[in-house]
């Protein structure tokens, strides 16, 4: 921090600032709007509503709609950030010690108003929540697609899932207790890996701190509040390795997936007995037309090729047979046979 | 004196002029029409199902002799080596003289689940060097397989030496098992046949998520925020966009073939291990016995340095080059270094091999 003024200075400095800041950032916002939806515009908007006051007027960024998702969602996280770190910058983290000052603003700065509960001081698990847009699907957003129908088998199967199965229904009772089972199975892996990613955010904020204290040499400073948030990302990248690197996050993602995978495979039996009852082609039919369709094209190309070896090493031995039969033949007398005659002939001898 | 000295009249600053560039950046972002990629002017020389080779037409004519066939991972597009003009392995490679093939492997659908690694190297791969070979009438041409392509490229190599007379692998991983590899890491706890018997071919958006939380916070954030400093940079912008669709535009992966890659390269490592079989073919790295140029990237978070290196104890080929470079898995491809020191060694090597 400068050491040019005294601490009250600079916070009557940054009040004014603050107000300047914000006025121009009101002006700004109210100039985009009005040429935009011709509206007035709140007089003045907190840094996050500012944000997203930003990314309604340009919700509809053309082409590149995905790329300008994935800005908004990391400059609203980095502006919070900012303000955070504004705020330690003026002194007001004053009563506790500057390193941990600056890593309690990293940590406040995750914490966003509207930040869910169980994320809060998790800033990578609400990193890993945010991004939005196609092309990249989480395990939990691919299991989005078939909520529906564990919901209706949670809700049948929960109620069936201490009963012992028997009738007619016998199998279908126990496929949906199995699902459930699988369905508490893939939460309780849920919960273990969030576990870990706590751990990986907590630790980053111990790294965070020594990798500060490692700058205090002349020259080592840092001075701008991106340096800053960049020193962070390289803490939390290595607090990250060092746990996705464990045995632990090995063993715990693997049951992540497995346990998921076990799910998925319910639900889609389950669609697949509904399809079936209705008459529709199922995967597992497709599967099977698929799987022989390639099985009798390797077999075409494999018989293909032995075939094609067979018919040119046919071709080149009745040749050589063709050669011989001439030789005799072109120094014999030479004898005209009527063509018709010798065709019924041939035709005799093969019978 | 402390480890921060942030003025607070500059953090301030610093925060508004972020927040303009935002704001404007956001104008030119919308004013951006879809990116376009692919520098090179080809043509289509050979086709089956999906899968094209295309040969790329230099501004003159080659003037090597021995062809080189491009072999590009199936897990991304193959554009990344011909992504824009001053971004081209493919046009630097024409630019001195060598004669550049592509095998672009299409979009699996479900209907290729059942596509193996057997359908891949002994079919595809073969089918593809036969028609290059037959165009030039070689009995032998050059191979340069990239990451996954690369060991494919090597078990094809390994299997079928009379067809490759040079052998080019670049960002090539070959023993899955170093501790630094945190993808081959995942991998071992994963039941494998459950994951593919449950969805069939593996969705594109799932595998792009396995390699963005790699690295999550540079790449679902810091990329993001960086990105901000060049939004009013239109060059700059629709070069980042470009790199950007090549990320997020991945084909599906055929079931039984990732199955397979899965099970015998990343679980059972074994290329360094042994017992590796693909169709009927037993494969052995000691059978890769034609030259190697080996080129791998310093940085490479994905198929890190120390997977690429132990090809040279591994392969049997006497004539062994290895090409570190400095750069990522991505860089190696689209840095200004990238343009300036990989062709030419690609080039000077074949040249010396020719």
């Amino acid at each position: 921090m400068s050491d040019t003024k005294s601490t009250p200075d600079w916070s009557k400095d940054w009040q004014a600032l603050q107000s300047q800041y914000w006025s121009a950032w009101s002006d700004a916002t109210r100039q985009a709007q009005a040429q935009t939806q011709g509206q007035n515009p709140e007089a003045a908007v907190p840094w996050q509503q500012g944000l997203e006051q930003w990314s309604r007027m340009f919700g509809d960024s053309g082409k590149q709609n995905e790329t300008a998702e994935r800005v908004m969602a990391s400059a609203k996280g980095y502006v919070a950030l900012m303000q955070s770190m504004l705020a330690t910058a003026t002194g007001k983290n004053a009563d506790v010690g500057p390193l941990q000052a600056w890593t309690e603003a990293m940590r406040g700065g995750f914490n966003l108003p509207d930040l869910d509960a169980a994320l809060r001081n998790n800033p990578l698990a609400a990193m890993l929540r945010s991004i939005p847009g196609q092309g990249a699907q989480s395990f939990e957003q691919l299991s989005a697609s078939f909520a529906p129908f564990l919901a209706q088998m949670k809700q049948d199967g929960m109620s069936w899932l201490q009963t012992p199965a028997f009738g007619y229904a016998r199998e279908q009772q126990e496929h949906r207790q199995k699902a459930v089972v699988a369905f508490v199975e893939f939460q309780e892996a849920i919960k273990q890996y969030n576990a870990l990613i706590l751990k990986s955010s907590q630790r980053s904020f111990a790294i965070f701190e020594d990798k500060l204290a490692a700058r205090s040499e002349p020259g080592r400073q840092i001075d701008s509040m991106r340096g800053l948030y960049d020193l962070w990302v390289d803490a939390a990248e290595e607090a990250y390795a060092e746990i996705a690197l464990s045995e632990e996050f090995r063993k715990v993602y693997g049951s992540v997936v497995n346990a998921q995978m076990r799910v998925r495979s319910h639900v889609q039996q389950e669609v697949e007995r509904i399809g079936t009852d209705l008459g529709m082609p199922t995967r597992t039919e497709l599967n099977s037309v698929h799987k022989r369709l390639h099985e009798l094209r390797r077999a075409g190309k494999a018989s293909g090729g032995q075939d094609l070896a067979a018919l040119q090493s046919e071709v080149v031995q009745l040749r050589a047979e063709v050669a011989a039969l001439e030789k005799p033949q072109a120094s014999a007398p030479k004898r005209t046979v009527p063509a018709k005659k010798k065709a019924v002939k041939t035709s005799k001898q093969k019978r | 004196m402390g480890p921060i000295k942030i003025d607070p009249q500059k953090a301030l600053d610093e925060a508004l002029r972020f927040n303009r560039k935002l704001a404007a950046g956001f104008q030119s972002l919308r004013s951006l029409d879809e990116v376009d990629y692919g520098a090179t002017p080809k043509e289509e020389v050979y086709r089956e199902d999906k899968l094209v080779v295309y040969r790329f037409k230099g501004k003159d004519k080659p003037t090597a002799k021995t062809p080189i066939l491009i072999v590009y991972a199936l897990v991304n597009r193959p554009y990344m080596v011909d992504l824009q003009d001053d971004r081209s392995l493919v046009k630097n490679l024409l630019a001195q003289g060598e004669d550049v093939y592509l095998i672009d492997w299409g979009y699996p659908d479900q209907s290729d689940r059942y596509l193996t690694l057997d359908d891949y190297i002994n079919g595809f791969i073969d089918r593809c060097v036969d028609a290059v070979a037959k165009r030039h009438k070689l009995a032998k041409i050059n191979l340069l397989g990239i990451c996954q392509g690369g060991a494919f490229s090597l078990c094809y190599a390994a299997t079928h030496q009379h067809k490759i007379r040079n052998l080019i692998t670049m960002v090539t991983p070959v023993d899955f098992h170093t501790p630094d590899n945190m993808l081959s890491h995942w991998t071992r706890g994963m039941d494998v046949d459950l994951f593919v018997d449950t969805l069939g071919n593996v969705p594109a958006d799932l595998m792009n998520w396995c390699y963005l939380t790699l690295k999550p916070v540079r790449l679902f954030q810091q990329k993001y925020i960086g990105l901000v400093d060049i939004l009013d940079d239109k060059v700059e912008l629709e070069n980042f966009l470009r790199m950007e669709k090549w990320i997020f535009d991945s084909p599906d992966q055929a079931g039984e073939a990732f199955r397979q890659f899965i099970k015998d390269f990343y679980q059972a490592n074994k290329l360094i291990n042994g017992g590796l079989k693909i169709g009927d073919k037993d494969v052995s790295l000691k059978n890769v016995t034609m030259p190697i140029l080996n080129i791998f990237a310093e940085q490479d978070h994905l198929v890190p340095p120390s997977a690429s290196r132990p090809l040279k104890q591994h392969a049997g080929t006497k004539d062994y080059t290895e090409l570190a470079f400095k750069g990522g898995h991505i860089g190696i491809y689209v840095s200004g270094r990238a343009q300036r020191e990989v062709p030419s060694a690609i080039h000077d090597w074949l040249k010396a091999r020719a």
